[in-house]
């Protein structure tokens, strides 16, 4: 029994072999040229299985490991449907779907994400998926996409983002799931890609500070950039420190883990969004681009903060409430 | 990454509860003068008495040498039995001056000091600032000329915390004429007794007579008063920072979670009002914040100035709680005593030990690793 939050070993090893195979296999630049929906590497690296027992065809590792590559995912800009696998593949376990939960675990069945909207489902990064994961008020369930019919919708930077429209009522649910753990792993993995977006436009804008002169110095060492580059890293080191928090708590089922992560799922979209924007800004022209990768990052961001809402925090106890001293 | 109290730990708590929860007072302390002086050595005496004083120092010093673990779970418990604030006129001798002597003091500085100050016997102020060196420490312009034994002081100092009632100050001073800067500076312990000392206190915005300006006409300190080497100051000034920063700062940090449960709890907000929504966020960030105090205690850090990081969060964090306090009060914010002071008081946070300009520099540059001005 103790206390140490620095990194295990096995905890930095798995985590480079993941920074690596991402490195490789999903350079942000990639979006440049497509949009790129496929995650068959992550899931054949087990990233959808991580926190599996190891007799289910997991790999061991558990909730906190799962959270800290979802935030290497989140840096990568990964499509979304490398967190919607992961939690499709526990509520369909969770429904005793047996073989739909270990085909969505091992990649060899895609999941897309579903948001609810007013005029139609939205389904992002759909392209030959079979299920989509919807991401309801305080539910998730998993639709059968099977014989329904989309449209495309051009959004966000006209069509930047791959989004299609489902008529609402389509689409068979499959299973599903109504609050509990599932949404929590769920807060806890969408506020992990969101910390990886707030980490990797902090890495951007700074990297861009060093290089760009103006002036005859490099921007970063104007105050006026300095000081927007300090609280992005102030924001992602508050949002990187909640969420080692909220991991630990809910792999540790500790009273606080629904106060820890309804905390953390507030902050994340607001984190993700201030350090994207201000990445933009950092960079100039350049920033307003579709050239340059800042962008990519900002929508991503908001395409992951209307997965789910954060619970209620004012209805939980708060993890250091005051007593009343007798 | 574990976050396990061991059954230790949690006995430690307890105890740490049962204790507060008989011997804390919960009366709102004096805000100055000797009434403020009185108070916070009574309590701190009390704590002493009850074998709680000096919990992160040494035991060879009188301390308890405490494992981080139960520092975390004493400052908890402290925040939640609504102690007095740490960060009364107590502060810079338990968490500043007393570390400094027990790293870099002589053993006549530690026989004599260090007993006092964890009894509660003595009072501590730090004059670093000066009217013309404020943000620029460095820039400091009190001489001190060494004569025989002595060294005699000359010049002024300016916002020293609690001078008016202070007994001992932690006095850097230019020693070495011919150095520039960081170079040529003494640490030195003043008594504020001292012939020659004069002490002009100063009213905050708060309407507390918190700080003061202090003159140095011809005052003479011996030789023997200097700490960790005679034109070697700014190292002595430097060393305890870190300690600051583990153990007070929790207390000082871990009030903000109660004083977010406070304001909620007296707003009783409708649900999905913009208030509501307002202390969600601040509920929220108050929960981060308590997982940075978690951070800096049990992970080691990745950069030594890591610190700024959570210093800067806290400050803003506790202003934008301040903020929202006197929306809550409405217009009894123009009656209310307990509240709007600490609202006032709230804008010290962004000036006072390095101001939010100077962390966001050290974050940028020693952090991000941008150019330096
Ligand atoms: C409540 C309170 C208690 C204090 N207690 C003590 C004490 O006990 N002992 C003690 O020695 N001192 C104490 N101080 C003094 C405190 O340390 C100084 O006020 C602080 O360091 C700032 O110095 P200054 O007031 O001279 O402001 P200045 O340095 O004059 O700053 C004025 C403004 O200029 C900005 N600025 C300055 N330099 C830069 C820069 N390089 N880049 C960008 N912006 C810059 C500042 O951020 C600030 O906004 C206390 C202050 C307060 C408010």
């Amino acid at each position: 029994m103790t206390c140490d939050l620095n990194l295990s070993e096995d905890q930095r090893q798995i985590l480079d072999a993941a920074a690596a195979m991402l490195s490789q296999g999903h350079p942000v630049s990639r979006l440049r040229d497509s949009q790129d929906d496929t995650v068959t590497a992550i899931a054949e690296f087990g990233g959808f299985n991580l926190a599996l027992p190891e007799d289910q065809g997991g790999t061991g590792f558990t909730l906190v490991e799962e959270a800290l590559l979802h935030v290497l995912l989140g840096r990568h800009v990964v499509s979304v449907r490398a967190l919607a696998a992961p939690i499709a593949a526990r509520v369909a376990a969770g429904q005793g779907a047996a073989d739909l939960a270990s085909a969505f675990a091992d990649g060899t069945e895609t999941v897309c994400a579903a948001i609810p909207a007013a005029e139609g489902t939205l389904l992002i990064a759909s392209e030959g998926c079979r299920y989509a994961l919807l991401f309801g008020d305080r539910h998730l369930s998993i639709l059968d996409l099977a014989d329904t019919h989309t449209t495309v919708v051009e959004g966000l930077g006209h069509g930047s983002v791959t989004t299609r429209r489902l008529a609402l009522g389509a689409g068979k649910t499959v299973a599903a799931s109504n609050g509990g753990p599932l949404l929590e792993i769920a807060d806890l993995l969408v506020s992990a890609q969101l910390l990886g977006i707030a980490e990797a436009t902090l890495d951007l804008a700074v990297d861009y500070a060093q290089v760009r002169r103006q002036f005859g110095k490099p921007i970063g060492a104007f105050q006026a950039i300095k000081h927007q580059a300090a609280d992005m890293a102030i924001q992602a080191e508050m949002l990187s420190t909640q969420l080692d928090m909220a991991a630990i708590a809910a792999r540790d089922g500790r009273a606080d883990a629904a106060f820890q992560i309804a905390a953390l799922r507030r902050l994340a979209p607001r984190v993700a969004l201030f350090n994207a924007r201000t990445c933009i800004q950092i960079h100039g022209g350049i920033g307003f681009s579709a050239e340059a990768d800042a962008h990519h990052y900002l929508k991503q961001a908001h395409v992951l903060s209307r997965l789910g809402a954060a619970a209620p925090l004012l209805d939980l106890a708060a993890a250091l409430a005051p007593y009343q001293p007798a | 990454m574990q976050l396990e109290f061991s059954e230790d730990d949690e006995r430690f708590r307890q105890a740490a509860r049962d204790w507060l929860a008989a011997n804390a007072p919960t009366d709102t302390p004096p805000y100055d003068g000797q009434p403020a002086r009185d108070y916070a050595l009574s309590w701190l005496a009390k704590c002493h008495a009850g074998g709680w004083s000096g919990i992160g120092w040494p035991r060879e010093y009188g301390g308890q040498s405490l494992a981080p673990s139960k520092l975390i779970l004493w400052y908890e418990e402290y925040v939640r039995a609504r102690a007095p604030s740490v960060l009364d006129c107590t502060f810079v001798s338990v968490n500043h001056a007393g570390p400094t002597l027990i790293a870099l003091g002589t053993d006549e500085q530690k026989t004599f000091h260090l007993p006092r100050i964890l009894e509660g016997k003595s009072v501590w102020c730090q004059g670093f600032s000066e009217p013309g060196a404020g943000s620029d420490l460095a820039s400091l312009s009190t001489t001190g000329r060494v004569e025989g034994d002595e060294i005699v002081v000359n010049g002024q100092k300016i916002w020293t915390s609690f001078a008016d009632i202070a007994d001992y100050q932690e006095l850097l001073i230019r020693t070495d004429p011919e150095q520039k800067r960081h170079r040529g500076l003494s640490w030195v312990i003043c008594d504020m007794e001292s012939p020659g000392i004069t002490v002009r206190p100063i009213r905050n915005m708060a309407g507390v007579t918190h700080f003061a300006e202090v003159f140095y006409d011809d005052v003479r300190i011996p030789l023997s008063n200097v700490v960790g080497g005679l034109h070697d100051g700014w190292r002595t000034a430097m060393t305890t920072l870190g300690f600051e920063r583990k153990t007070a700062a929790m207390g000082v940090q871990l009030a903000l979670s109660i004083r977010i449960e406070d304001l909620i709890a007296r707003a009783e907000p409708t649900p999905g009002s913009a208030m509501a929504e307002r202390l969600a966020d601040l509920r929220a960030e108050g929960a981060a914040l308590r997982a940075m105090t978690y951070r800096t205690i049990f992970r080691e850090p990745a950069n030594p100035s890591e610190g700024s990081l959570m210093r800067l969060y806290f400050a803003e964090l506790a202003q934008r709680i301040a903020q929202a306090s006197m929306d809550v009060l409405g217009p009894e914010a123009l009656t209310d005593t307990a509240l709007t002071h600490d609202y006032l008081e709230a804008y010290s946070e962004t000036i006072a030990g390095g101001t939010a300009e100077i962390q966001r520099n050290i974050i940028a540059e020693r952090i991000l690793g941008l150019p330096r001005e």
